[in-house]
């Protein structure tokens, strides 16, 4: 049997006695996107920052490629090639564009005393992958903070897909951008899949959702309503059970019955 | 200065390379300095050197000059890592009265009189072990507990404060701690943080010349180099250029030299200089870069009320001139008494009534600011003398004409005609100046600087319109080899020359001062060489930026051999033979902490723009969560700052100790706000995530020579701190606007 590259068996998380997220299982492989899907508190962000390394997991196992680890640090997460991009965007804003792509892991150039960042090389690299993502930056110099919604996003994942990850978290990219921005990104999230990562993509919009995923995962309120390939699921079904299933049959139902009377 | 035209054909048509971006109009160096933002700081510095320059004599000597600097650098050396520290979110409020704390606890570990009798080379250390101790102390709380270090650093400053005081009575029953200079192994450290340059003892009879020559090269170098960024460099040589741009060099030069020979200025030579100079442009810019695109006539708006503006101004300046008493240093006070004291009170009214006005928004918010104008009016009146007020408003109206003039130069196309106007206009300035002014300094030095001005201005005009402008960035300088060759070089020569000053006998830090020195400008020497070699014989784009640095560098070379040096006549004219038969030479010395300082301010602004611990102190200031997120040790950085400024500390404290040998246990406390000043006004951002160490350190020499020039010119220096007050404001305001345009302009 192969064994899938990331796999997440019957993971919780609890916080004292409050249980954050309980029994969750999914497969995330190169070149598919799995989608996780949920309202506000439903656990997404647990679950991020367990696969980050910013929390670690109490009970279950989390196995990559066949082995169980378990991230003490975001360091660690992502020397092991999983690269989260997060809601914020893990930017600074007053910083260049350059700079924040290499925040963290500068190329330098040098011998010490006087090791530095080699700045025209960062600047290069930077503008080249940008183009790759298709995004063309007019000045590397120029601070994040004036770039657009979109733009941000690409830049950082062109910086994840750039420093070898091979697992990219996206915490909901989308959900602050409109229609055209979100329609860009989600672009970038098919082309990150094409070039074989794994993609991790966090959402409460299934409409977003289904046109790019492969595989989908619910959750609601902590708990995993099911983990299923696209070919087991419609895409109605997916916002149905996105929505509390039978809750939004019953609104539905109220409404249709309001229109009538 | 030409560059700094607003209106000027921005967009480019066609970009020449490939790599260029057609949405990105190229800036020139003039643009791209306006974006730092350290460039307030900058430009205020020059206007306050230069205001006092003007209305004090002693200000601009020697002696003046290292008067202010000592201020500075106390003042700078802490300033700089403070402002690493601001940039990176954080504020050390005890960072003031760890100096004297320092100072303190070296001199209790040290003295056998009333301390533990150590010895010096024990307590050093020590004292060094508790400067850090407190920065991680500091550090590690911020981080631990989430607090603001505002809190965390205000317990640190109260528990320093009550700590130096109580162990200070406890030892020495005083708050006078002493007997440094008794302590064990003074002599030894005494010669390194109580060294000084002596400058009677540094006899150089050649460093007229060197000045003079380490000037104009870096003049013409820098000229270059803004030439060499601005515009386009063409494919093909151009022979006709190549030999008007040297028999314009052999001009100018043949020029200099016969001036040089004159014992006063000669007006044929002086022509003679100046057309050689501009001929010499016009050649290379003829022969280097390719022809602009003519096609661009005619003036753009605003062109007539510059240029009448401009007009208006140089002549009320010379009218000012002509009525105002030069010779009169009474009070000006024509507002003094009983007028001035009803506009005062008039102003006052119109604030509070026009401010209850602009409150109800019955009126926009810039009325109020007419009451405070008219405040001012006789509050500034009776503090400055007729002569001061004679010499700011000639000085300002001048300067403010001469502006006018060059915008309005900047936008008429082809705008040579214009700005040979305005060079005519500072010339005639520069000679109205001579003739009238009583002072040597005036028709000496000023009227060179004027006319100098004028001849920037008119070179910078012609080469706008010989040549078109550059639509891409140059590429980066090849020059790699050149640096190789001149750091071996430079460390070499290091090393012969601290040795043979150590066979000659002297101490180990001047020889290992003196020698790095000299490797340091071995090494820029051998750059400089290169610079030239390539930008003379190869067709690499990137010699621009190059060109710059080394322009700057031998000016500061030569204004450093000026200050550090003495000629024999120099030292003859100011020894006088006293009644006891005693020449008496009034000495001017450098402290070593003016080179702390200066290696503190340059290695700051290193770490800061070159360096991977710049970058993350950058993020941790800008956004920790994400700096943190993205495996940026941000704890880490934050001690490291921490513990910096720490550092920083405990040099100033020694500093201060080995001047003083006695230390009142208040000494520093205090400063803490005027460091936090300093960066503010050096264009850091009090909020963090933006912001210049060399910024910090410019922030500390406007406040040294607002300090000292106030004494200097005699001013009451009771309105001192008002002056910084206001300073202060006008330095945020300002940077705030840089900043705006900053982000605007990318």
């Amino acid at each position: 049997m192969s064994t899938d590259f990331l796999e997440l068996r019957n993971i919780s998380k609890f916080y004292g006695n409050i249980i954050a997220l309980t029994g969750v299982s999914t497969t995330v492989n190169p070149g598919e996107v799995t989608c996780v899907l949920g309202d506000n508190g439903a656990g997404k962000s647990t679950f991020i920052k367990i696969l980050a390394g910013v929390h670690q997991h109490d009970e279950g196992e989390l196995l990559l490629e066949g082995e169980e680890v378990k991230f003490n640090s975001p360091r660690e997460a992502l020397a092991r090639g999983i690269a989260t991009v997060y809601q914020d965007l893990a930017m600074v804003p007053l910083m260049s564009v350059w700079r924040n792509f290499f925040l963290g892991a500068e190329p330098k150039t040098g011998m010490w005393p006087f090791r530095q960042i080699d700045i025209d090389g960062a600047k290069r690299i930077a503008k080249e992958e940008m183009a790759k993502m298709g995004i063309d930056i007019r000045d590397t110099e120029q601070p994040v903070g004036t770039l657009s919604g979109g733009e941000r996003q690409s830049v950082a994942i062109a910086r994840a897909s750039y420093f070898g990850a091979r697992v990219l978290i996206l915490d909901e990219p989308t959900s602050a951008l409109g229609v055209k921005q979100s329609g860009v990104v989600l672009r970038r999230i098919v082309e990150a899949r094409d070039q074989g990562l794994a993609v991790i993509f966090i959402t409460h919009n299934p409409n977003h959702a289904y046109p790019v995923g492969d595989r989908f995962v619910i959750l609601q309120r902590g708990r995993s309503l099911g983990n299923w390939a696209k070919e087991e699921l419609s895409q109605g079904e997916l916002t149905q059970l996105m929505a509390g299933g039978a809750e939004l049959e019953e609104l539905q139902h109220e409404l249709a019955q309001a229109g009538t009377s | 200065m030409a560059e700094d035209d607003a209106d000027a054909p921005a967009v480019a048509d066609a970009p020449a390379g490939g790599t260029t971006d057609e949405r990105l109009a190229h800036r020139g160096p003039i643009q791209q300095l306006l974006t730092r933002p350290e460039i307030g700081a900058l430009l205020g510095a020059g206007g306050v050197w230069l205001l006092f320059w003007l209305v004090s004599s002693p200000f601009g000597t020697v002696g003046g000059t290292a008067n202010f600097l000592d201020v500075a650098a106390y003042l700078g050396l802490m300033a700089v890592p403070v402002a690493l520290l601001m940039i990176g979110g954080e504020f050390d409020l005890s960072s003031g009265a760890m100096t004297g704390a320092t100072a303190i606890v070296l001199i209790l570990l040290a003295s056998d009189i009333a301390g533990a009798g150590l010895g010096l080379h024990i307590a050093v250390p020590l004292s060094l072990a508790f400067a850090l101790a407190i920065g991680w102390f500091n550090g590690t709380l911020v981080e631990k507990t989430s607090l603001p270090s505002f809190i965390v650093t205000l317990g640190t400053f109260f528990i320093l404060i009550g700590a130096k005081l109580g162990f200070a009575k406890l030892f020495t029953n005083k708050v006078l701690v002493e007997g440094l200079d008794e302590a064990a192994g003074y002599d030894f450290w005494n010669g390194i943080f109580g060294a000084s340059w002596l400058r009677n003892g540094h006899i150089w009879d050649g460093r007229d010349w060197a000045w003079a020559g380490l000037l104009v090269f870096g003049g013409t170098a820098l000229l270059l180099g803004t030439l060499e960024l601005s515009y386009a460099r063409r494919k093909s040589s151009n022979p006709a250029g190549i030999v008007t741009g040297l028999a314009g060099t052999v001009a100018a030069m043949a020029g200099f030299a016969l001036l040089l020979t004159q014992d006063g200025a000669d007006l044929v030579y002086g022509l003679l200089t100046g057309a050689g100079v501009l001929v010499g442009v016009a050649g290379w810019c003829l022969a280097r870069y390719e022809r602009p695109d003519q096609s661009e006539r005619g003036v753009s708006t605003g062109f007539v009320s510059y240029f009448a503006g401009g007009i208006v101004a140089v002549v009320a300046a010379m009218v000012i001139a002509g009525l105002m008493d030069a010779e009169n240093s009474g009070s000006l006070g024509f507002l003094g008494g009983s007028p001035g004291r009803i506009i005062f009170a008039i102003g006052m009214g119109l604030i509070g009534v026009l401010g209850v006005l602009a409150a109800l928004g019955r009126v926009t918010p810039g009325y109020p600011a007419i009451g405070a104008a008219l405040m001012l009016v006789p509050s500034v009146s009776f503090l400055v003398t007729i002569q001061a007020a004679r010499t700011i408003l000639f000085g300002g109206l001048a300067i403010l004409g001469v502006l006018l003039l060059t915008s309005a130069a900047g936008r008429m196309r082809p705008s040579v005609v214009v700005s040979l106007i305005t060079s005519a206009a500072i010339v005639v300035l520069a000679f109205f100046v001579q003739s009238e002014s009583m002072s040597r300094k005036l028709r000496v030095e000023l009227f060179s600087v004027l006319l100098l001005l004028a001849l920037a201005l008119a070179a910078a005009a012609v080469a706008r319109y010989l040549s078109a402008r550059r639509t891409s960035a140059p590429a980066p300088p090849q020059l790699g080899p050149w640096i190789r060759v001149g750091m071996i070089v430079g460390a070499v020569a290091a090393v012969v020359f601290a040795v043979s000053e150590l066979i000659d006998g002297d101490d180990i830090l001047y020889a290992l001062i003196a020698g790095a020195a000299v490797g340091g400008i071995v090494a820029f020497g051998v750059y400089a060489v290169g610079t030239v070699y390539r930008t003379l014989f190869t067709s690499d784009e990137g010699v621009g930026r190059a060109l710059v640095t080394i322009g700057i560098g031998a000016a500061l070379l030569g204004v450093a051999s000026r200050l550090l040096f003495i000629t024999g006549a120099e030292l003859e004219a100011i020894c006088t033979l006293g009644s006891d038969d005693v020449l008496r030479c009034p000495e001017t010395q450098f402290g070593v902490v003016v080179l702390a300082f200066l290696i503190f301010a340059a290695v700051g602004s290193w770490v800061l723009m070159r360096t991977q611990f710049g970058s993350w102190i950058l993020a941790v200031g800008g956004n920790k969560e994400a700096a943190r997120s993205i495996g940026v040790p941000a704890a880490r950085t934050k001690t490291i700052l921490f513990m910096l400024v720490s550092g920083a500390a405990w040099i100033t404290g020694m500093l201060i100790a080995f001047r003083l040998t006695a230390v009142q246990a208040n000494v520093g406390d205090g400063n803490e706000f005027r460091y936090i000043i300093v960066a503010v006004v050096g264009g850091n951002l009090l909020t963090g995530g933006y912001g210049s160490a060399l910024g910090a350190g410019i922030g500390a020499l406007i406040w040294g020579m607002i300090s000292q020039g106030i004494g200097f010119a005699q001013w009451n220096s009771d309105w001192r701190f008002l002056v910084l007050g206001a300073l202060l404001l006008v330095a945020v305001l300002v940077n705030n606007y840089v900043r705006g345009r900053a982000e605007k302009v990318r």
